[in-house]
């Protein structure tokens, strides 16, 4: 499958690449259409429309498809994809003016999935995000939960009492707490499933069942579909080995799809900006980095102070060792800064793992161990805490400013627990 | 009450918060329902016709199908019940050879836990039945019906000899009822209940899911390797098309490209919190020499030089973001979903986390919930003070109102809505006070 062809290409090869370029695209992605819509889609024909609409808002939906998302209405969805296109910086004017209703398009709707097929691995993200997963999963770092989709019935309300924002606070402190006391039976639970099955497992690096193997065994009914969907993704990673095997024609093409289009005009003359919420996430953002900025000044200005005082105390090896730190604090620093500006964070992995339970102690083997794990996410929840502490003492203090401008009160605070 | 703007924002927030927390709930449940059902006995998943009892009774989840035994399960099945003959025929000639054999059990120690099944019935079924039957049983489908290589019986002698050590006082389970309900039209089948404790050693993956999940498994490992291997010339040629096409769109452009793109902000959101971790491993750290000291200095200073950094940068991209005027655009564009870390692997791969023990995975898995939270906690706090401060900055001190909003605030902001302060008004200064 692998062996590259040494003979000149043959013209019927040539025909015959770019439909099964996109045969094998439409192979891949999930809910695509057929390899004709996107014929159809150069060509601008109206069919062509709902279905790159529909293929779009599936891509893009950070959620993996299930009936409510699947169900909104082709307009709702055409109008979200609009949204999400923008937020990730599409440039094309000409998408935002399709109309809502999503008969027309097909062309720039082609453009845009092809704009998101070359920023980025698409068709391998869509199937990691839907990877059938086989063991007993946990993630090793929590992201904040994103929101995704505004939910379709959110109404817009009225004025609340403050009362009501301390409802929803304790509301949720409850909704914390019952989550820890199922997590830990969930655990003990696991734990006993995994040493029931001890040796079961064909792979040796895994020993054991997890949940999900051990359920298919239970279930066979249920054991057939697992294995059906398990099928399925074979059959999609297939698809994308061929598509990345095949894709430059698919680029040669899309090429000529650009040109068919007409320019569009310049960027139009300068538009009234509409500053963004100060509570927007940007916002708050610069907020915070003002303050984290402020805090490093207070510090390194008190201790650099306490250096100065000192400093005439060191001998003349002094200047050698100084260079020497300098440079060494200079690429610590670097360092640091690769951390966020690099896209892989490969130095820590992410993601998901599988849980498997061993007595072995083999130090440098596969896998994380769960003390390491435990201890990363001790120093994360101290880090949190002090966040939050100093937060909370910002608060204080900014209230206890605003009170004191009012003479005759006398606050009490709550007794510290 | 307070505004509608800032309402709606704080409540859509707050909302926010309670439905991933429900989410988690709802996963968590659906795994626990599974879970324990599975440390239950295990129903058969079919239910042949002449047991109407059984119906009901048998796992509801799974619609009951009546699929014919296979010729292979029938032979399986004969196989298996000349092993318990077999094991019956020992098991009388043990328990003749004397009590107090120790048999070891698969899991547990002790035989008094293997209950799940109760043995008079279950001894009398066994003898009644010699023969193989015709009649679908109800064990056929049970995939753990040991496959010829195993050596079927003598585990199987094991579990039953298990089963000896319990005498009258066994517990019956429901599954122990039921097979006593039914024993008169007892088909010939496994006589014990299977549960995961005593027999889930036994267990086997069936062969066409284990061909598909190693496929699976190295379809991912090819996908991987393309990724990472960009050395081939048709990998090469492509990556250039694609970079080739993207500048062509933007050339093409009708709108301005450099936008506040949810990439940027969320790299930003990264420098920051590593900025600030490493900020605090500093300022606790304890300088033993001049050295260390001038190091943490430098480390400080720098960290300073890399936050103002950062924070130009937001600035300058906030400054180019240029608003398309209301309408054009749907509203409410759709909240950065951040993968973990912002920077997940595109592809995936196998990744294990090992523990040893069930006390090291509750440590870390309520650990992990902990840390959720308060990054959750921390979120709303600066969302709630971005919004409740400049309230109270704004509006006159004027009389209760404003008390009582302070006070809410305060008992929102500073205690994390748990504990309420107390406001005095002190008469007396008031009347002391100049006018």
């Amino acid at each position: 499958m692998g062996r590259r062809r040494r003979r000149r290409p043959d013209p019927a090869d040539a025909a015959r690449a770019l439909p099964e370029a996109i045969a094998a695209l439409s192979r891949t992605l999930p809910a695509a259409p057929s390899p004709e819509i996107f014929r159809r889609a150069k060509f601008d024909r109206p069919e062509a429309a709902p279905a790159l609409w529909r293929l779009l808002f599936r891509v893009l939906s950070p959620l993996p498809a299930d009936g409510a998302l699947a169900s909104l209405a082709l307009e709702a969805q055409a109008r979200w994809v609009k949204s999400a296109l923008r937020s990730q910086g599409y440039p094309r004017r000409a998408l935002v003016q399709l109309p809502d209703e999503g008969s027309q398009g097909g062309r720039e709707l082609l453009l845009a999935l092809a704009w998101l097929l070359a920023r980025g691995p698409l068709p391998e993200r869509l199937l990691t995000q839907s990877h059938v997963r086989l063991g007993d999963e946990m993630p090793v770092c929590e992201a904040l939960a994103s929101p995704g989709l505004p939910a379709p019935g959110v109404e817009a309300e009225g004025c609340v009492d403050i009362r009501h924002l301390q409802w929803l606070t304790g509301k949720l402190r409850l909704r914390w707490r019952n989550l820890m006391a199922g997590q830990q039976e969930q655990c003990a639970l696991l734990g006993k499933i995994h040493s029931y099955t001890r040796g079961c497992h064909s792979d040796r690096s895994l020993g054991h069942l997890s949940v999900t193997e051990t359920e298919l065994l239970r279930d066979p009914e249920g054991g057939r579909q697992l294995l059906q969907l398990l099928e399925t993704e074979n059959a999609r990673l297939e698809a994308a080995l061929e598509w990345r095997r095949r894709e430059l024609v698919f680029w040669q093409w899309m090429d000529t799809v650009l040109d068919a289009c007409s320019p569009e005009d310049s960027p139009p003359m300068f538009l009234p900006r509409i500053p963004e919420p100060e509570a927007g996430v940007a916002g708050l953002l610069a907020r915070e980095l003002q303050a984290l900025q402020e805090e490093l000044r207070e510090a390194a200005e008190a201790r650099r102070a306490a250096w100065q005082a000192t400093v005439g105390g060191h001998g003349p090896e002094w200047r050698a060792a100084r260079r020497a730190l300098q440079a060494a604090v200079a690429q610590d620093l670097a360092a640091l800064q690769r951390s966020w500006e690099q896209d892989e964070g490969r130095a820590r992995p992410h993601g998901p793992h599988r849980l498997v339970r061993t007595e072995a102690r083999v130090p440098g083997g596969p896998g994380l161990r769960a003390a390491e794990v435990t201890e990363a996410l001790r120093a994360r929840e101290a880090c949190l805490e002090a966040v939050l502490c100093q937060l909370q003492g910002q608060c204080r203090q900014e209230l206890a400013r605003l009170a004191g401008a009012r003479p005759g009160l006398i606050w009490v605070p709550p007794p510290t627990r | 009450m307070l505004p509608a703007e800032c309402s709606r924002r704080l409540v859509a927030e707050l909302r926010d918060a309670l439905d991933s927390c429900a989410e988690r709930q709802r996963q968590l449940e659906q795994s626990l329902r599974v879970s324990r059902r599975l440390l239950r006995v295990w129903e058969p998943a079919e239910t042949p016709a002449p047991e109407p009892t059984l119906g009901p009774e048998i796992n509801e989840e799974a619609p009951s199908s009546a699929c014919p035994p296979s010729p292979q399960d029938l032979k399986e099945l004969e196989l298996l019940t000349q092993a318990l003959e077999k094991a019956v025929r020992v098991r009388k000639g043990l328990s003749k050879a004397g009590e107090g054999v120790k048999v070891p059990s698969l899991k547990s120690g002790s035989a008094s836990t293997a209950t799940k099944a109760s043995a008079p019935p279950s001894t009398s079924r066994c003898t009644g039945s010699r023969a193989p039957e015709t009649k679908p049983p109800r064990g056929v489908h049970h995939p753990w019906v040991p496959a010829k290589d195993l050596p079927g019986h003598r585990l199987l002698l094991v579990g039953d000899g298990a089963h000896m050590g319990q005498g009258a006082g066994a517990n019956k389970t429901e599954a122990g009822l039921r097979d006593q309900q039914i024993v008169p039209q007892a088909a010939s089948q496994v006589p014990e209940a299977f549960t995961l404790k005593d027999k889930g050693a036994l267990l086997r993956l069936p062969e066409a899911f284990r061909k598909a999940a190693s496929q699976n498994a190295r379809l991912w490992a090819q996908l991987s390797s393309m990724q990472t291997g960009d050395s081939a010339d048709a990998a090469a040629a492509a990556a250039t098309a694609k970079t080739q096409f993207l500048q062509k769109m933007q050339t093409a452009a009708g709108l301005p490209g450099s936008m506040l793109s949810t990439a940027e902000v969320g790299r930003l959101q990264k420098a920051c919190s590593m900025l600030r971790l490493r900020m605090r491993e500093e300022l606790t750290a304890d300088p033993k020499d001049w050295m260390q000291e001038y190091r943490s200095l430098l480390t400080l200073e720098g960290l300073q030089a890399l936050a103002g950094q950062c924070l130009r940068r937001l600035q300058e991209l906030r400054s180019a973001v240029v608003e398309q005027p209301q309408g054009l655009w749907a509203e409410g564009a759709p909240r950065a979903a951040l993968p973990c870390g912002g920077g997940a692997d595109p592809v995936w791969s196998p990744q294990l986390l090992l523990y040893s023990s069930t006390q090291e995975l509750q440590t870390l898995a309520a650990l992990r919930l902990r840390v959720a939270m308060l990054d959750q906690q921390v979120h709303l706090e600066k969302v709630l003070m971005a919004e409740l401060l400049p309230l109270l900055r704004e509006q006159e001190p004027l009389g209760r109102p404003w008390l009582a909003l302070c006070r809410a605030a305060h008992c929102l902001l500073c205690e994390g809505g748990q504990h309420f302060l107390t406001v005095l008004q002190d008469e007396s200064a008031d009347r002391l006070s100049p006018p």
